[in-house]
């Protein structure tokens, strides 16, 4: 009898487990929708997953901004000429560039129904400032007069809660103070940050609420379908807001699945469950150029990677003839095309290609001259030990191993790599003086102007507040910087910009080693796909087939 | 038998609460700025920097950041990330997947495993024999970054290309007990691999004892011999060793769970820890004690019930 207990037991056990396996299955899960089936069958593109909740001016990073840029309009977009244009911004003028004018266009309403007006601007505006909300973008608002007041610094109180330079004249007219002119000013409208938020975002005390992070009401062309479960939910669901007055894509659902490997997402699209996929993994570059053919796609992506020189922190690095004779030791073809198959280009100058104001070849030093380098580098009496530090959780240890092999070979030095734990770590050593050679930097820009790889890296400011992490100061540069700022128009500013990473090739603090490329793959369900300067799908063009 | 699994159960406690001790200070010992490290390339304003270590108490020293955990706990609140979501529903929602997997990975290895080493066993020194002790040899010295990538590829891509046959999802958990199936056989992989040699060894040693003769010389059916007598003894190794599995799969899925893109606990784990997102690697880590522990008192109840002669006073 106690055997037959037993075996009563063990099957007990084993279909209460398959019981428990069958319940999960049904609960929490949706199924995705296949994009052939037509009509209301979803477009799905892969992201990872947002690192935060959907607070515009928190997000700074792509898979986030991915969502929100389908949910919201922003003031301007970019076009296929890198060019800024107006989207739900009528028109932004200024006679001075200090005093901006926003006009609105008409017709604009959130997904509850209410018009789109220009003190929604200024309420979001305000709450991105505003330190004690501790948003992430809110460094995008410090060109605003009053900033200081709302983020006065660690430690200290704000005094006020509005930014004395914003002001909405009335409900289709924005005027925005800046602090001092800055020509590039419409450029920057168009990213994350510079979202406006409903009413219906705040709280009695003002701050935007977790509840709407999770389902926020936009202003674009789609809307979410429900909250966003952050860290369970595995898609994003959204349907096309019909009351858009603009431009609207030609499909009624878009799905967002998040995926931790691209390598998984990619053998999903060779399978038929996901349609766009905006970063392929290095690994399957090469069957994605042969398999997907035409449905490939290689751009250039505005970030930059650079090997940084401690400037300030190192005098064996202070002449210029030793960084060149590094600069030129670097083969960058090969670290392109073998190390990061495919993934990166040689770069030429310190504006990335995708962004007006670039300038091929500008930067001759760039050029891989083994003979030169090595008569450069004897003739300056450059160190024999040169150290090359990099943040291990960034994927970045075999192109810092393959510049340390150039140079070891070209220049005949011992040259160490230095691993640290994060990037933060090699600023933090620089800082305490425990390490004192160079190290990897990259640069992704916040804005598609030229003036976002100068100002924020090698100004004399941002030595300070900025990423200026070598320490570089040059007065005529800066003086470039105010005059690009100052400039009458955008254009107009690009050119003087121009000139000021003209001064930065000279005088190399930092060596420009690769751009990146953006290595999109689409299925074949879908046609048109286009990705835009933020790196964003311009979901107007895109169409199901 | 009852006061015995109270007597356990009460026992847990403690290690319980050691254990959430020593995850919170192994946390809290390594090294950088979890705040800091959020922002990646760009340095962060430091009066956000500031705010949020303010908001996380990282200023405060190890105790009072743990007592301020503790607290919380007692009263349901488990903390929250630092992209505010709460831990509790964090750990929830992966949870449930992560039961899924391990539970399909456990019934393909108990299925699978016991089932090939009793064939093994049964057949002893033929040709089959030989056959599954080098498939389980292959099973066990294959990577299970490799059979994932491998089976996701043929039964997930090529299978449906060339075939139309949609039946194996290549990767998340959007249909149901199918997403399961391919993933929790690759966890199971090399766990099927000992079984069968488990069960093979076991039973073939059971089969040679004494009550066995006795059962075969009473003229009972092969069957019998083989199903009541010889495999009901020769169960018990095999029944602590799925139980001590239950906890490995659980917690040790990170890879499968990455290459299958499931959205269980061991990537979250993975990540928090490289986050450094106390709570929620306390949180999970509590979580699989539990489950250990709950998994070996249930062996040890077991063992009574397979052999008589283990009773829990």
């Amino acid at each position: 009898m106690r055997v037959t207990k037993g075996a009563k037991i063990i099957a007990g056990t084993a279909l209460l487990a398959l019981a428990v396996a069958a319940c999960g299955g049904g609960g929490g899960t949706s199924s995705t929708p296949d994009a052939t089936g037509g009509g209301d069958a979803a477009v799905r593109m892969e992201i990872g997953e947002p690192q935060k909740l959907f607070y515009p001016s928190d997000t700074t990073e792509t898979e986030g901004a991915e969502v929100l840029a389908a949910l919201f309009t922003p003031l301007v977009k970019y076009d296929d000429d890198k060019k800024v244009v107006n989207d739900l911004a009528a028109s932004i003028e200024s006679t001075d560039n200090k005093v901006w004018t926003v006009k609105l266009k008409p017709g604009y309403t959130w997904h509850n129904g209410e018009p789109v007006i220009a003190q929604n601007y200024v309420d979001a505006w305000n709450f991105a400032s505003y330190q004690d909300n501790a948003q992430s973008a809110s460094y995008f608002f410090g060109r605003i007069a009053g900033y200081a007041d709302l983020a006065p610094g660690e430690g200290k109180t704000p005094k006020a809660k509005e930014m004395s330079g914003l002001k909405a004249v009335d409900d289709s007219t924005l005027e925005v103070t800046l602090t001092n002119p800055f020509s590039q000013f419409p450029v920057m409208l168009g990213y994350t940050a510079f979202y406006p938020l409903p009413k219906a975002a705040f709280d009695a005390s003002g701050k935007v609420t977790e509840d709407y992070a999770r389902k926020p009401i936009g202003n674009g062309y789609f809307q979410i379908d429900k909250a966003y479960g952050k860290g369970t939910d595995q898609t994003i669901d959204l349907t096309l807001y019909d009351k858009y007055p603009g431009e609207k894509p030609k499909f009624n659902k878009l799905q967002f699945k998040v995926y931790t490997k691209t390598e998984t997402a990619y053998n999903d699209l060779r399978a038929g469950h996901v349609d766009i996929i905006d970063q392929l993994a290095a690994s399957n570059i090469s069957s994605a150029k042969t398999e997907l053919g035409e449905r490939y796609i290689e751009q250039p992506d505005a970030g930059i990677g650079y090997i940084g020189v401690p400037l300030k922190y190192n005098p064996e690095y202070e002449n210029v003839k030793i960084r060149e004779a590094i600069s030129m030791a670097i083969d960058r073809k090969t670290i392109s095309e073998t190390v990061f198959s495919g993934t990166r280009s040689p770069a030429d100058d310190f504006i990335n290609p995708a962004i007006d104001g670039y300038k091929q070849g500008a930067c001759a030093v760039c050029t891989y001259d083994p003979a030169k380098a090595k008569a450069a580098y004897a003739e300056a009496n450059g160190p024999k030990l040169l150290e090359l530090g990099y943040n291990a959780d960034g994927g970045h240890k075999e192109w810092i191993e393959a510049v340390a092999i150039n140079l070891r070979a070209n220049l005949g030095v011992e040259v160490t790599v230095k691993p640290f734990e994060k990037f933060q770590a090699i600023l933090d050593e620089l800082d305490k003086k425990t390490y004192k050679g160079m190290f990897r930097m990259g640069w992704a820009i916040d804005y598609p102007s030229p003036e976002n790889y100068l100002t924020p890296i090698f100004s004399t400011d941002a030595a300070k507040t900025g990423s200026n992490y070598a320490g570089y100061s040059n007065k005529e540069f800066d003086e470039l910087l105010v005059k690009g700022d100052t400039a009458p128009t955008v254009e107009e500013g690009v050119a003087l910009y121009r000139q000021a990473a003209d001064i930065l090739i000279k005088e190399l603090p930092y060596i420009p080693v690769y751009f990146y490329k953006i290595n999109a793959g689409f299925s074949e369900h879908v046609k048109g796909v286009k990705i835009n300067l933020l790196n964003q799908v311009e979901w107007t063009s895109v169409e199901k087939v | 038998m009852g006061r015995y699994i109270i007597r356990r159960l009460i026992q847990a406690i403690p290690v319980l609460l050691g254990s959430t001790f020593l995850i919170y200070l192994t946390v809290f010992a390594l090294p950088g700025d979890p705040i800091a490290s959020l922002a990646g390339e760009k340095r962060t304003d430091p009066t956000v920097v500031a705010i949020l270590r303010e908001q996380y108490h990282l200023n405060d020293p190890f105790f009072l950041q743990y007592w301020y955990y503790i607290k919380g706990v007692f009263v349901g609140d488990f903390g929250t990330t630092f992209a505010k979501v709460e831990v509790s529903d964090l750990i929830a929602g992966k949870f449930q997947v992560t039961i899924n997997l391990a539970m399909t990975a456990l019934i393909l290895e108990a299925i699978i495993g016991v089932g090939l080493g009793l064939w093994a066993a049964l057949r002893r020194g033929q040709a089959i024999d030989s056959a599954i002790l080098a498939s389980t040899l292959i099973l066990i010295s294959v990577p299970t970054l490799v059979t994932g990538f491998v089976l996701q590829l043929l039964l997930g891509v090529q299978l449906k290309t060339s075939t139309g046959f949609d039946f194996f999802p290549v990767a998340g958990v959007y249909d149901g007990w199918r997403s399961y199936l391919v993933p929790g056989f690759v966890l199971a992989g090399v766990s099927i691999a000992y079984l069968t040699r488990l069960t093979r060894t076991s039973l073939a040693e059971t089969l040679r004892a004494d009550f066995v003769r006795t059962a075969v010389a009473k003229g009972l059916p092969r069957r019998r011999v083989v199903g009541r007598h010889a495999l009901r003894n020769a169960l018990i190794p095999l029944v602590t060793y799925l139980g001590a599995d239950l906890g490995t799969l659980m917690g040790g899925a990170v890879i499968t769970e990455s290459i299958f893109n499931i959205p269980g606990i061991g990537q979250e784990l993975f990540r928090s820890v490289y986050e450094r997102q106390q709570p929620v690697v306390v949180g999970i880590v509590t979580l699989l004690v539990l489950v250990y522990i709950l998994a070996n008192l249930f062996v040890d109840l077991l063992y009574a019930v397979l052999d008589p002669r283990i009773r829990y006073e």
